[in-house]
């Protein structure tokens, strides 16, 4: 549902696969582990929220599937960014730190 | 393995996706001491409503293949498409010859759509036009103008037996319109009911009402829109301005809008009609055009029957007047539109049948390419594309190449549209609204396309199904020749079929302006120059003072340096004005059967020398010719003969014009002079008289509305007599302006530039589609020469000889351009029917014309297969051989 909430949610967990990606082709099994491992305490990301972002973004024609073999033989889909992903990418990681440049400056002042 | 080649269905692929998510996540957990019931419960926990999420990814993924389809699509298109143009560009003949072939094409017949679109579509700027009617008096047949009386008596009828919501007459008359410098304006008087009939409300201002329309109403007018801005640079306030029109204040009450102007030429003012009673009582002069607009629900047919029905009893009440006339009620736009109209779509068709050569051409182009190219499509079938993707490859070839002919098209159809407008007789109705405008651009578009399919999936299929098997191994096709030879040689035999049409059609045209050229207009048009002047009413109220002016101007410009001779005329030929009479020769009671109905014309003496006249016998008429003298006339050739067949006309008395049972008021013959074609050469001579203004009728001034034509003979450069009249005129009233100063010669140019047009048109368009039909045999003959190449040179090797081989390629190459003759020979006399009412001098189906244009036709078609015929005479056999 839209609303600024979850468009701040939603733009975050965007932001954060595009950034998983940006190392690698990773399947969404990857992506969850280490959106865990990295953010464990302080983000709690949903895991039944991932697949819908997935979808959504591959949609949005950032990020491209393809099925492929796994570290363990057995198939699975893995995901790539695309050019326009890649400039997602760094457009949010720009406007991340512009938020909390004007965000950190206002909590220390 | 890619997906986007290999894509499961969307269900097995969330499927395939969650049940690998839950397996890793279950292989984890186990390793981290959980037992594996635990670990899958745990894992389908942790990733909530699985049967939820299921739909949700079902329904995400549907949207994302619609989407990654739609750009795949496109991707291809684009890849096509610019597959498509690097093609032709790699191809620069083919490519030239076509895209000239359909922008000609196209451009030809975009620009005429635009002018029928324009003359004949585009319906006037007036709401519901097709409810307005042209209601006119039905007189021996032919739709004539409306007297007052009756058109106030059809509203009686019409009040008691409502079929219009009103009836409105218009009466168009010159009006001086003072000022520096004084122009001569065309406006109109109109009862108030004509601005409701037309719905067309005022731009500015108001429209008179029934209480201005009255004699003795206030004296206002209405502007047209073009006027306002031309004389009142669109001053808003010109509104309640006092303007002197023919010496007589007006106030302006309103201003039309620009939509109004429905052509170039149309009034430019209208004056409140206000009938007096006594005209309202009058029936027997009809000069009124009548609108009416029909009230809901009402057809023309009902309203035709209850007005003719009306008519019948004005017939009984006024049995003099009227006669026998009934009443023709016609949509106003057929009236407006008029003969344009036929005129227009016979030149479309014609355009319309080069574009099918032009059609029949890029198919043949494109039939010969694709042999050429089957080795290349074979391949790009063997590495996996399907048929679909080369049909559509080929395709958007055609597309491509559709495209840029219809940008080409536009180019032309623009050049065309200008020169169009430029070269086209005065008086076609809104022609010169004609421009590429959106409907006319999308019909262009159309055009393109349609023609892309027409001439781009046959070839596309017919490739698309050849044997690409044997395509590989031989380098050609085998089967499907002849059928693709049958193919090609029916186009040509189109092309030259319609091409002969045309060809018969403008060698027709030509031959009538030929004769046109040549004929004896039957006066001296070297060194004359005729002029109109008109005198107000108002200020020239008696017949006396307008005789006297006409007069002293004739008297000034007589002596005025360089002019030999000058005289005044009702009408000249060509010129406006005139009118016609019946005449009751001596010995026949009067009455309408026994009148010999003829065009009037009133003079001064010395008219048949100045003109060149022909006076066959007979006395010219003279100054002593005068009021008071003995009533006296010329008649020309055609008129004597219809008065008195086989006698001697000198010296018999008329009839005409005056008089009563009591005072016959006879007019003897005193000369016959030659048949002049008045109404322009193309025109066949009329009966004609000519009686002295000196002794015609009062009531004559009347009926030309105090307006004469001065002519005057020059040594040299006759305009260069225009001062002299000018000043002529200014002597004997300086506000009067001369007006439609015309050399005798230019009259006669311009008389004949219809025809010159029409045949300019057809004769290009002829060309055109020649042209293009020779292109066509050329390829056809070039291809014939490639494809039996060996065959030519195994012939030679025999010992046939160049002669021989010649013989039979241009043999080949004439068969469908015969067949193509003969069929053209049928369409020709079938179509040249449509033309019969423009030819002078020749008929629709002149043997002489015909045989020309078959053998010019065959003639040029033989050289076009004769030099790609050439070529194959230096086959080098043994080569030729080989190469196979």
């Amino acid at each position: 549902m839209p609303g600024p909430e979850t468009d701040l949610l939603q733009g975050t967990l965007d932001a954060l696969i595009l950034k998983t990606l940006s190392w690698g082709a990773r399947h969404g099994y990857a992506i969850g582990r280490w959106l865990e491992e990295t953010s464990a305490d302080t983000i709690k990301v949903e895991e039944g929220s991932l697949y819908p972002a997935l979808y959504r973004m591959e949609k949005k024609g950032w990020i491209e599937a393809d099925w492929g073999m796994s570290e363990l033989g057995r198939r699975a889909k893995f995901y790539t960014l695309t050019a326009t992903g890649r400039a997602r990418l760094r457009a949010e990681v720009a406007a991340w730190q512009r938020l909390s440049g004007a965000v950190g400056r206002i909590l220390e002042a | 393995m890619s997906w986007r080649f290999w894509q499961p269905p969307l269900t097995r692929e969330v499927d395939e996706e969650l049940e690998f998510h839950l397996e890793m996540r279950v292989r984890e957990l186990v390793s981290e001491g959980m037992t594996p019931e635990e670990a899958r419960a745990e894992a389908r926990r942790r990733l909530g409503d699985l049967r939820a999420m299921r739909r949700r990814l079902l329904h995400l993924g549907k949207e994302r293949n619609r989407t990654m389809n739609r750009t795949e699509w496109l991707s291809e298109l684009r890849q096509d498409v610019s597959y498509g143009f690097r093609t032709l560009a790699r191809n620069p003949g083919f490519t030239a010859i076509a895209l000239l072939t359909l922008g000609i094409g196209i451009g030809a017949t975009t620009a005429i759509f635009s002018a029928v679109n324009a003359v004949v579509l585009r319906p006037l700027a007036v709401p519901d036009v097709d409810r307005v009617m042209l209601v006119s008096e039905l007189y021996e047949g032919r739709p004539a103008d409306v007297s007052i009386g009756n058109l106030v008596d059809w509203q009686a009828a019409n009040r008691e037996q409502p079929m219009f919501t009103g009836l409105g007459a218009i009466n168009w008359r010159n009006y001086a319109l003072a000022g520096d410098p004084p122009e001569r304006v065309l406006g109109a008087q109109v009862t108030a009911e004509y601005f409701s009939v037309m719905g067309v409300a005022p731009e500015l201002g108001r429209v008179f009402g029934p209480a201005e329309d009255q004699p003795g109403g206030a004296r206002v007018v209405v502007l047209a829109h073009r006027l306002w801005q031309r004389r009142f640079g669109s001053d808003p306030s010109v509104i309640d301005r006092v303007i002197l029109l023919s010496a007589q204040p007006h106030t302006v009450i309103g201003v039309m809008p620009a939509s109004f102007d429905f052509t170039a030429g149309t009034e430019e003012l209208w004056i409140p009609a206000a009938f007096t009673p006594e005209q309202r009582a009058q029936h027997d002069e009809h000069y009124l055009t009548v609108y009416g607009r029909l009230r809901p629900g009402v057809t023309r047919e009902a309203s035709q029957s209850m007005l003719i029905a009306a008519q019948r009893v004005l017939n009984e009440r006024y049995r003099n007047e009227n006669g026998s006339r009934l009443v023709d009620v016609q949509p106003m736009m057929q009236q407006f539109v008029g003969n344009a109209r036929e005129q227009l779509f016979l030149i479309l068709g014609a355009v319309v049948l080069v574009l099918l050569i032009a059609c029949a051409n890029v198919a043949n182009l494109l039939l010969a390419r694709g042999a050429a190219r089957a080795r290349e499509l074979a391949i790009r079938a063997s590495i996996g594309a399907g048929r679909a993707r080369i049909v559509r490859q080929l395709l958007s070839e055609s597309l491509a190449l559709a495209g840029s002919a219809a940008v080409l098209g536009v180019a032309v159809a623009w050049v065309v549209i200008r020169t169009l407008v430029a070269a086209a007789p005065p008086g076609v109705p809104r022609l010169e609204l004609a421009r590429v405008d959106p409907a006319t651009l999308g019909f262009a578009l159309a055009l393109a396309l349609g023609s892309t399919l027409l001439f781009g999936l046959a070839p596309a299929l017919r490739t698309a199904r050849t044997d690409l098997q044997s395509v590989l191994r031989t380098g050609q096709i085998r089967q499907a020749g002849s059928r693709r030879d049958w193919l090609r040689q029916g186009l040509v035999s189109a092309e030259v079929a319609l091409a002969l049409i045309l060809m018969v059609g403008a060698a027709l045209l030509v031959r009538t302006a030929v004769h046109l050229q040549r004929l004896d207009p039957g006066f001296d048009p070297k060194g004359l120059v005729s002029a109109r002047i008109a005198l107000p009413a108002e200020s020239y109220p008696t017949p006396e003072s307008a005789r006297l002016a006409f007069e002293t101007v004739l008297q000034h410009l007589t002596v005025s340096p360089g002019v030999k001779r000058a005289a005044l005329s009702t009408q000249v030929p060509m010129g406006p004005g005139g009118g016609s009479n019946g005449l009751v020769p001596e010995g026949k009671t009067p009455g309408p059967e026994s009148a010999v109905d003829a065009r009037m014309r009133l003079v001064s003496p010395g008219y048949v020398g100045t003109m060149g006249l022909r006076l066959k016998s007979g006395r010219d008429l003279a100054p002593e010719d005068r009021a008071g003298t003995p009533r006296v006339m010329l008649v020309n050739e055609t008129l004597a003969r219809l008065l008195f067949p086989g006698l001697d006309p000198l010296g018999k008395r008329v009839l005409c014009c005056e008089g009563s049972a009591t005072d016959p008021r006879w007019k003897t013959i005193v000369g016959v002079v030659g048949d002049t074609r008045s109404g322009g050469p193309d025109q066949p001579a009329v009966a004609e008289f000519f009686m002295p203004l000196a002794q015609s009728p009062d009531a004559a001034w009347g009926w030309i509305n105090r307006t004469l034509s001065v002519v005057a003979r020059a040594d040299g450069d006759p305009l260069a007599l225009a001062p002299a009249m000018r000043e002529s005129l200014r002597r004997v009233d300086p506000s009067l302006p001369l007006y439609r100063v015309e050399t005798m010669e230019a009259l006669l140019t311009n008389a004949l530039s219809p025809s010159r047009f029409r045949t300019a048109l057809l004769g290009s368009l002829a060309v055109i589609g020649l042209l293009l039909a020779l292109v066509g045999i050329y390829g056809v003959v070039s291809y014939l020469v490639t494809r039996r190449r060996t065959e030519i040179g195994v012939r030679m090797a025999l010992g046939a000889s160049g002669r021989d081989v010649l013989k039979l390629v241009v043999g080949q190459g004439l068969r469908p351009v015969l067949v193509g003759t003969a069929v053209g020979v049928v369409g020709a006399v079938a179509a040249s029917r449509l033309l019969a009412a423009w030819l002078r001098g020749v008929s629709p189906n002149d043997p002489l014309t015909l045989g020309a244009a078959v053998v010019a036709l065959v003639a040029v078609a033989a050289l076009a297969s004769f030099v790609p015929a050439r070529r194959a005479t230096r086959v080098d056999a043994l080569e030729a051989i080989k190469a196979e």
